[in-house]
């Protein structure tokens, strides 16, 4: 058990070692463009993860990306804070709205979060697209947001002007959401996750308040929906109120059961997976990309429900046979 | 004059409304009885709007029996992917979630498709009811009514094949209860697949209704899915008569409320109305606990 321990951590250690050592490979601009929204995906499918944990799914997810996306450049444009005190500070808005909607939804059995987050997610779209054009900047959103730098005077300073020094950036971010999701997973915290999401009525029975917990991980998981849209705000420079809409939910959706739900690890496979397939290797097929995109993923959810993180568990019955076969 | 404005407003609400509740009507029999919501129903009423955009506009063939055509094609369609898709998901773990990932893509897919095959240009359809029709003042072209009507009649014709069949009655146990309807005989998975080609054929229907009023294009789904939704929520999932009753009152509030307002303004006031609605009743307006 202690060995396997020591390999695990190894194998984390070569993976971070190899994404840190990619820029030595290659300079292109584009491939660190992708790799950093495959990055601010990974965070956005991790909280995504958070809340289908505790059996709910948040249609209004893309919407409270937004949410912290709006809050942190309104931080920085309007108000001119650092981007250090605006990313904390729009997390913590995307939290404390997704309280509010929690506790008003939360309450009630059924498809009824679904139906309410549906709404709210229409709701963001048109109050950002129509009212208060001057502040929100309407259909075309904002622009110019500046990218984040670090200084401290006589002894430190960078900017994150090229995609390549952003990329260490959300590199950094990624292994922190990975890291704390891995711990609550972990922790009593998942456990309780877990237990609510097999039998609300059965957790319950033992004393653990169901709505509390919901409420609690509904917040976290819109917490760091809320890192991703500030990420992505200052990563892409342009927002739109698109951007969150209902049909951006839909994507890192299929991310998450693509990969694995309910599994650390599987929302990060997930997400790497599609978006490596549909930015490197699908770009050539034009018209039928998104014609292959959504086959591979109907594929996959048909015969492989439990997403990518099952391969081994599938295939290896296959090289079990083999190995009989050899033995006889 | 006012009057007549306010009579036009309403011809054209229920005629809305009418067709929004069949869209709906579909969605919330495939919800209430497999517990799936199909994102692919949007494009159902696409496939049925191009369905009446070749059979009326290319082939000059009957209104009628494009609508026959266009409810058995979009039907069986329905059908047969419920069984090659979504029925093998069912009895697996989290089959919601999954079965709603698998709809996404099966919409993309389609949207895909339609791109590929018929083009993503906007097509008109030519109307097979010309002429208008004037009543004391109020002017409603003959097409409108006709769309009226079909609607009308479909939603009877469905009532009463719920209500008063065998069949009918079978769905209706499979929506109540699935163990204690397999227990009575009826076969849970052709009931599953016959309600989801009904569902379907309804939004067909509904597709080949209103391609002559507005146009036809391969996107048209994502905006109907939308309405459609909404229009579940406000009546409550599962309940036929809340489905017209939220479709009419959202076709209401489009048709008055941009008499008087702009078009944001109305959608606004349409989700903070339908979010009230939702915070005093959470059930729907017609639907049960």
């Amino acid at each position: 058990m202690n060995k396997r321990w020591i390999v695990v951590w190894i194998g984390y250690g070569v993976l971070l070692g190899l994404l840190l050592t990619i820029p030595l490979f290659t300079d292109e601009a584009y491939v660190f463009h992708i790799l950093c929204l495959i990055g601010i995906n990974i965070i956005f499918a991790c909280s995504l993860n958070t809340i289908l944990n505790i059996g709910e799914l948040n249609l209004a997810h893309a919407a409270f990306m937004g949410i912290g996306a709006y809050a942190s450049t309104l931080l920085v444009m309007r108000f001119s804070f650092s981007f250090w005190l605006a990313m904390p500070l729009a997390m913590i808005a995307a939290a404390i709205i997704s309280l509010a909607i929690g506790f008003l939804t939360l309450r009630f059995k059924g498809a009824y979060f679904l139906l309410f987050t549906f709404l709210f997610a229409e709701l963001v779209r048109i109050l950002l697209s129509n009212f208060w054009i001057g502040l929100f900047g309407g259909i075309p959103g904002l622009t110019n947001i500046p990218r984040p730098s670090i200084q401290i005077p006589w002894l430190f300073h960078m900017e994150f002007n090229s995609n390549k020094d952003f990329y260490y950036l959300i590199l950094v971010m990624v292994v922190i959401t990975v890291f704390v999701m891995r711990r609550m997973d972990q922790s009593r915290l998942g456990m309780v996750f877990r237990a609510i999401s097999q039998s609300e009525t059965l957790t319950e029975s033992i004393g653990i308040s169901s709505m509390k917990f919901k409420i609690l991980g509904c917040a976290i998981g819109c917490l760091f929906a809320g890192l991703a849209g500030s990420l992505y705000a200052h990563f892409v420079r342009i927002i739109t109120p698109a951007d969150f809409s209902i049909h951006a939910v839909l994507t890192p959706i299929a991310y998450v059961v693509v990969g694995g739900m309910g599994s650390v690890f599987g929302p990060v496979i997930g997400t790497s997976f599609l978006m490596i397939l549909s930015h490197f290797f699908l770009r050539e097929f034009g018209l039928y990309e998104l014609l292959l995109y959504g086959v591979i993923i109907v594929l996959i959810i048909r015969f492989m429900p439990e997403g990518l993180i099952s391969l081994p568990r599938v295939i290896a019955p296959w090289f079990g046979k083999l190995s009989t076969r050899e033995r006889e | 004059m006012e009057t007549t404005l306010l009579l036009q407003g309403g011809l054209n609400g229920v005629m809305l409304g009418l067709n929004y509740g069949l869209i709906a009507l579909g969605l919330s029999l495939i919800f209430g009885i497999m517990g799936i919501v199909n994102f692919a129903h949007g494009e159902m009423y696409m496939l049925g709007g191009y369905v009446a955009y070749y059979l009326v506009g290319r082939f000059r063939i009957n209104f009628l029996a494009t609508m026959i055509a266009g409810v058995a094609i979009v039907g069986l369609l329905g059908a047969l992917i419920e069984k090659i898709l979504f029925r093998p998901l069912t009895t697996r773990p989290k089959e919601a979630l999954t079965s709603l990932i698998a709809a996404v893509g099966l919409a993309w897919v389609l949207q895909m498709l339609a791109v590929i095959c018929f083009g993503e240009l906007d097509r008109n359809v030519p109307s097979a009811f010309k002429g208008i029709i004037h009543m004391g003042g109020v002017v409603i072209t003959k097409e409108r009514l006709a769309a009226i009507i079909i609607a009308l009649v479909l939603v009877s014709v469905l009532t009463l094949f719920l209500m008063k069949t065998r069949i009918g009655m079978a769905i209706r146990a499979v929506a109540q209860d699935k163990e204690a309807a397999a227990l009575q005989g009826i076969q849970v998975s052709r009931i599953n697949s016959l309600a989801f080609g009904i569902g379907c054929a309804l939004a067909g229907a509904a597709g080949v209704l209103m391609a002559p009023i507005f146009c036809v294009s391969p996107f048209l789904g994502g905006e109907v899915i939308l309405k459609a939704f909404l229009v579940v929520i406000l009546g409550g999932m599962g309940s036929i008569p809340g489905a017209m009753l939220g479709g009419l009152v959202l076709g209401f509030i489009e048709s008055f409320g941009s008499l008087f307002f702009t078009v944001p303004t109305v959608n606004a006031i349409t989700f903070v109305l339908i979010i009230i609605i939702l915070i005093v009743r959470p059930q729907g307006l017609l639907g049960h606990e």
